[in-house]
């Protein structure tokens, strides 16, 4: 039964994870302590929790996308624990916290499945447009908006006990919310969308069916490029051309698509220093090594220096990299883990899009179909973008790793995107 | 709709399949070129930065220790508090001079075993401790000092040891050098400035250098003709200035040519105790070849030193069947010149070993290997080499050597309220001043258990003196500071 099959593989990665943090502490020195039991058992409660609702209640959802989002948490977890033990002690309250609210989403959608989302789609689009707006609020608002690193994309909330402050990204949630709005609207519409004047070989939509789509999108770009937020701005974009192009199998949408990502990326260049940066230290890193190419150089001197092996967890000096426990992490577990870890990485997200794909392709009605596919085009883009920015195929675009970074609104976000694919998958096919 | 899904998968895939070519084009292909660039700390600092357990003399002073830098905690500088006083001794740990003395010989223990190595992981699966872990020396902090000042402003090397255990109390060669000026990124110039100094500062002269040890090897050849019974402590010897060498044009005499003492024959005693050429050049014929380069041998000589904890290299002896039809040439050299060569630590040895009975030692450094929580978890124990002498040879050694302290020509070696004994021993250098010997023990009564030290002086071309130094001049009043200073603590 698959369900078993998807218990031993949770239960492998809860071990890798477990395993991991002993080899991270045996490497300094600490020798075995309660850490790797603390991690085993949190990633047996978060994901175990997932697992047996989804037994009860969803028993035959593909039990691939859980196993594989746990590899890389662990994956993940284990680099940020071995860069910053505060940083992932917070890691492990959003592991379970992430674990919790997968359960509650997957009960609560146990007899109507997704389909309970597709009515609430405006709800979805406000909730989203505001939650994007949030990082706007004033410094000085009981909450408000943060800058980091040049991007004003986090909300920070100071609780009204003590003197913690509760940090978050909204747009992770809101990406979520806006693939579900677009899979709705698009389910609706994407028969008239299909249809439309033909101008040569290509093919004019009717404005009347793409208004909405088009005011939706330039919201979201506006306030993310408001807040310079451009990797996000970039996944959205994706993601909006991704499904319209889905919906109506239009090449006219892809074309626009890649001429306004063209545009954009220049008007950006031009308007934003920080955009100018990354492109310089993107071009010629080693000119400007202390300074903006320091990251990306730091990266590929990690990526070179573990090569096919790794020196081993712990062993390495992943420290050096800037963002290593968030945006940079491939790069540690490629210092540490080698070409074998790096290459284990990638060929899980393709495993992740391939069960994902599966479940669009399987899905007999278009709302799942898109909703699939929209939230599968998310997380591969995300991984894709910010892999190639490490490696230095693209400019770097600030953007976490699914499952992978430390960050409790991004685990949070991508559990509740897999959640979503698993109940998608419930029921299609035996 | 399943085809605009097939094919933005398939652009997902062709997206992936090209970073796992970018990711391998940069961890293979590229790899070295990244990791040996030069702005990439990692290798370097990964051999270099990593934390080495602390030093500590036999009376805890810290010798070498490690210190996190400030702005990476993850990388530690190696700290020598000392400066020069332990250069020869502990050695150093350098980015670009590699590791020398206790920090290479001892880097197992020095440096962690949190390496991927599958005895260091089955060790912490059964729970080792995985920290660095320190090492307490035997060397002792105020003799290493005394040591050291009695030797300023001149080339040479002084060596203490304890006789019973083979314990090093004290090892200092002069010049010496701060190894802190070695331990950074950019010491080449003050590395290669000690590297062509013509005195040599990164030479321990202790160990590592051989002299002709001059009269002090009458020790080895009394301790022949006693072990052989060729001659006794009282065996009468004709008392001459001078004598001609067989099948040689070459003579032998005694220093200031003059006779040894006023009758016309001599004890051997008396020869030992005045230094006289004459008598130990016969002494050296009577007793052969084999029974001389036996007992030299069976001392040490032509042996690598067996110590571990730092590199000694042999001392020298002809072998036996070179002074066939070659008394000269032996007569020479039962009196320290021509072929022989020691060095200072061999020739502590030799006094070590007649005092603890003709037992020799091995000679060791470490005296505790102490985790990372200061507890000790190593002890070293005394290594026995075998027996170079019988213990009726060593008490008559004994008897002659505290005649030397006493009414010899090592009188300025005199410690008050303690038996000394000892040797002198000025070694001829071909147009040069004579190197300066003085070897010795103390207390020659010791009672079992008593603290007890065995001491080698060496000074290379008479030091300070000059042409006129003697060992009894130069060489004894240096051992005397270094005697004294360890009396005076009752240690």
């Amino acid at each position: 039964m698959t369900r078993n099959a998807e218990a031993s593989l949770l239960a492998a990665a809860a071990v890798l994870a477990g395993l991991g943090v002993a080899l991270v502490n045996f490497a300094s020195g600490v020798g075995f302590d309660a850490q790797a039991a603390l991690t085993l058992l949190v990633f047996v409660l978060s994901f175990g929790s997932v697992h047996l609702v989804m037994r009860r209640w969803a028993p035959t959802a593909n039990p691939y996308l859980f196993p594989l989002g746990a590899f890389l948490a662990a994956i993940g977890y284990i680099e940020v624990y071995r860069l910053d033990r505060d940083l992932a002690a917070l890691q492990l309250w959003s592991l379970l916290i992430a674990g919790g609210m997968a359960s509650l989403l997957l009960f609560t959608l146990r007899d109507e499945g997704v389909a309970a989302l597709r009515r609430y789609r405006y709800i979805f689009l406000v909730v989203a447009v505001g939650l994007l707006m949030l990082p706007l609020l004033p410094e000085d608002w009981p909450i408000h908006g943060a800058e980091v690193f040049g991007s004003r994309l986090w909300v920070r909330a100071d609780l009204p006990f003590g003197n913690r402050t509760l940090s978050f990204q909204p747009g992770e949630i809101a990406k979520l919310l806006l693939a579900i709005f677009l899979a709705s609207y698009l389910a609706d519409r994407h028969m008239a969308m299909a249809t439309g004047r033909k101008l040569g070989p290509v093919h004019i939509p009717d404005p009347r069916h793409i208004f909405p789509v088009v005011i939706a999108a330039a919201a979201s770009f506006l306030v993310l490029i408001y807040q310079r937020d451009l990797g996000a701005s970039l996944l959205l974009f994706a993601l909006f051309i991704g499904m319209m192009y889905i919906a109506t199998a239009r090449p006219f949408y892809l074309i626009t698509g890649v001429v306004f990502v063209g545009v954009g990326g220049l008007i950006a260049y031009r308007l934003f220093d920080h955009v100018q940066r990354r492109v310089a230290a993107w071009l010629h890193p080693f000119d400007d090594f202390t300074d903006t190419g320091y990251q990306i150089a730091q990266s590929l001197f990690a990526l070179g220096s573990g090569s096919l092996t790794g020196s081993g967890l712990g062993l390495g000096r992943p420290d050096l990299i800037p963002a290593a426990a968030t945006d940079f992490v491939f790069a540690a577990v490629g210092e540490e883990m080698g070409l074998a870890g790096s290459i284990a990485v990638i060929t899980a997200y393709a495993l992740l899009i391939a069960a994902g794909f599966g479940i669009a392709l399987r899905a007999r009605d278009v709302f799942r179909k898109f909703l699939a596919a929209g939230l599968t085009l998310v997380i591969g883009m995300q991984a894709f973008l910010i892999i190639a920015g490490v490696t230095r195929l693209l400019p770097v675009t600030g953007i976490t790793l699914p499952f992978m970074s430390y960050g409790g609104s991004s685990l949070l976000a991508n559990m509740i995107l897999l959640t979503l694919l698993a109940r998608i998958s419930h029921g299609e096919r035996a | 709709m399943n085809g605009p899904i097939r094919q933005l998968a398939t652009a997902l895939f062709v997206g992936l399949a090209v970073l796992v070519a970018a990711v391998t084009w940069i961890q293979v292909v590229q790899a070295n070129e990244f990791r040996d660039d030069p702005r990439n700390t990692r290798v370097i600092t990964a051999r270099v930065g990593r934390e080495r357990g602390t030093i500590i003399t036999a009376d805890g002073v810290v010798a070498a220790m490690s210190a996190p830098n400030q702005d990476d905690p993850q990388v530690f500088t190696r700290q020598y508090p000392e400066g020069d006083l332990y250069a020869h001794v502990v050695g150093y740990s350098t980015a670009l001079f590699g590791d020398t003395g206790i920090e290479a010989s001892r880097a197992a223990e020095l440096t962690s075993d949190r390496d991927s190595t599958i005895s260091g992981v089955i060790n912490a699966l059964l729970g080792g401790d995985l920290r660095p872990q320190g090492l307490r020396l035997t060397v002792d902090h105020a003799l290493q000092t005394t040591a050291y000042e009695a030797l300023a402003g001149q080339i040479g090397a002084v060596v203490a040891i304890d006789p019973t255990t083979g314990a090093v109390l004290a090892m200092a060669s002069n010049p010496t050098f701060d190894p802190n000026l070695l331990t950074g990124f950019n010491a080449g110039p003050q590395g290669a400035a000690l590297e062509n100094d013509p005195d040599r500062p990164l030479l321990n002269r202790a160990a590592q250098e051989t002299y002709n040890p001059g009269s002090t090897f009458k020790t080895v050849t009394a301790a022949a003709a006693l072990e052989s019974g060729v001659a006794g402590p009282a065996t009468p010897f004709p008392n001459e200035f001078r004598v001609e060498l067989p099948g040689s044009t070459a003579t032998i005499s005694n220093a200031g040519g003059r006779r040894c003492g006023d009758g016309a024959t001599v004890t051997l005693t008396t020869a030992f105790v005045l230094s006289c050429n004459t008598v130990f050049a016969v002494l050296g014929i009577e007793v052969g070849p084999e029974a001389l380069v036996g007992q030299a041998e069976a001392l040490g000589f032509n042996t690598e030193p067996a110590t571990t904890d730092f590199r000694a290299v042999a001392s020298a002896i002809p072998e036996a069947a070179s002074f066939e039809n070659a008394d000269a040439a032996l007569a020479q050299t039962a009196i320290g010149e021509r072929d022989v060569r020691a060095t200072p630590l061999q020739m502590a040895i030799i006094a070590a070993t007649v005092a603890n009975g003709g037992q020799l030692m091995e000679p060791y450094l470490v005296a505790e290997v102490f985790n990372a929580d200061a507890e000790v978890e190593e002890t070293s124990a005394p290594t026995p080499l075998g027996r170079a002498f019988s213990p009726a040879t060593a008490e008559a050694l004994s008897e002659m050597m505290e005649g030397v302290v006493t009414s010899g020509t090592g009188q300025r070696a005199t410690v008050s309220g303690v038996r000394i004994g000892g040797k002198t021993g000025t070694a001829e250098t071909p147009g040069d001043a004579p190197h300066a010997w003085f070897i010795g023990y103390g207390p020659v009564d010791a009672a079992p258990g008593e603290p007890q030290i065995a001491i080698a002086v060496l000074i290379e071309s008479g030091g300070a003196v000059g042409a006129t130094a003697t060992g009894g001049t130069l060489a004894a009043p240096i051992a005397r500071a270094v005697l004294a200073e360890f009396f005076s603590n009752g240690s």
